[in-house]
């Protein structure tokens, strides 16, 4: 077994494992940081799978940012008096048999259809500089758009938080 | 590995990210479920880039994956903000007892 398989089994294990913990723990904060270590080795993926700059992102973008504002989220709203029953389900046994029968029919059809492969995975070196140009020239509309929308999400944010009419 | 391992992890995790955000009373938790299907979502935009990359160029999945990124990044900040702006109404953010827009 060579290196980057044994990678690859040491992340779909880690990575499946976390997410079971993120979503059966029924204490919102261990579900917040299990989360966060879930998309550390989400980016392990990416390296493997030749996006250096992409695992990058994730490690700053996912994890230093989007989930320390989760991780702040839930412990400004948590109860404090109960933390262990702060993550309950409801229909919990029926959502979770039709997860494993969701699971089920995802699995059958990969495995009963051919994807058009390559023999073998084209060699990937280091992808920042094409992905800079082609963020600024196949997609500088959606890169463009992209930025105005995370300005409206911005102020939105402020605006629905602070209700906007008290001045 | 073969794209059919990615694909079974990430159907895996959609799948867990699905049922939290079926499933889970507090908003944030409903969040994070939204987060794994992301992740899902984005893990194999680039399994696919990598073992079967489209014609144009090699890195179209991965420039997806990041407009992911930064798209959940934008619809994490508006849902803490509702959160947040919940608890100051009512003390609680239990989705099923945030009933004030029903009918």
């Amino acid at each position: 077994m060579n290196l980057p398989e044994l990678f690859f089994y040491l992340f779909a294990g880690v990575t499946v494992g976390f997410a079971v913990v993120v979503a059966f723990s029924t204490n919102l904060l261990h579900s917040a940081f299990t989360l966060f270590f879930l998309l550390f080795f989400m980016a392990g993926f990416y390296a493997l799978l030749g996006g250096d700059f992409l695992a990058m992102v994730q490690l700053m973008v996912y994890a230093g940012g989007i989930n320390v504002l989760l991780i702040f989220g839930t412990m400004l709203t948590a109860d404090v008096a109960q933390p262990e029953r702060s993550n309950l389900s409801f229909q919990g046994v029926l959502t979770f048999f039709s997860g494993v029968a969701f699971t089920a029919v995802l699995l059958a059809v990969f495995e009963h259809t051919t994807w058009p492969l390559l023999e073998q995975p084209a060699e990937v070196g280091p992808t920042t500089i094409d992905i800079g140009k082609l963020l600024l020239k196949e997609y500088v509309l959606p890169f463009e758009v992209i930025s105005f929308l995370l300005v409206a999400a911005m102020v939105g944010a402020i605006m629905v938080v602070k209700g906007g009419k008290e001045q | 590995m073969t794209l059919q391992a990615y694909l079974i992890v990430s159907a895996v995790l959609f799948s867990l990210g699905a049922v939290m955000f079926v499933s889970k009373r507090n908003t944030i938790a409903i969040l994070m479920g939204v987060e794994l299907v992301l992740n899902a979502a984005a893990l194999n935009f680039v399994a696919f880039a990598y073992f079967t990359p489209s014609q144009a160029s090699q890195l179209d999945g991965q420039i997806f994956a990041i407009f992911i990124i930064l798209l959940a990044a934008a619809e994490a900040v508006v849902a803490l903000g509702i959160a947040l702006a919940a608890y100051k109404a009512y003390r609680h953010i239990q989705a099923d007892q945030l009933v004030a827009l029903k009918g």
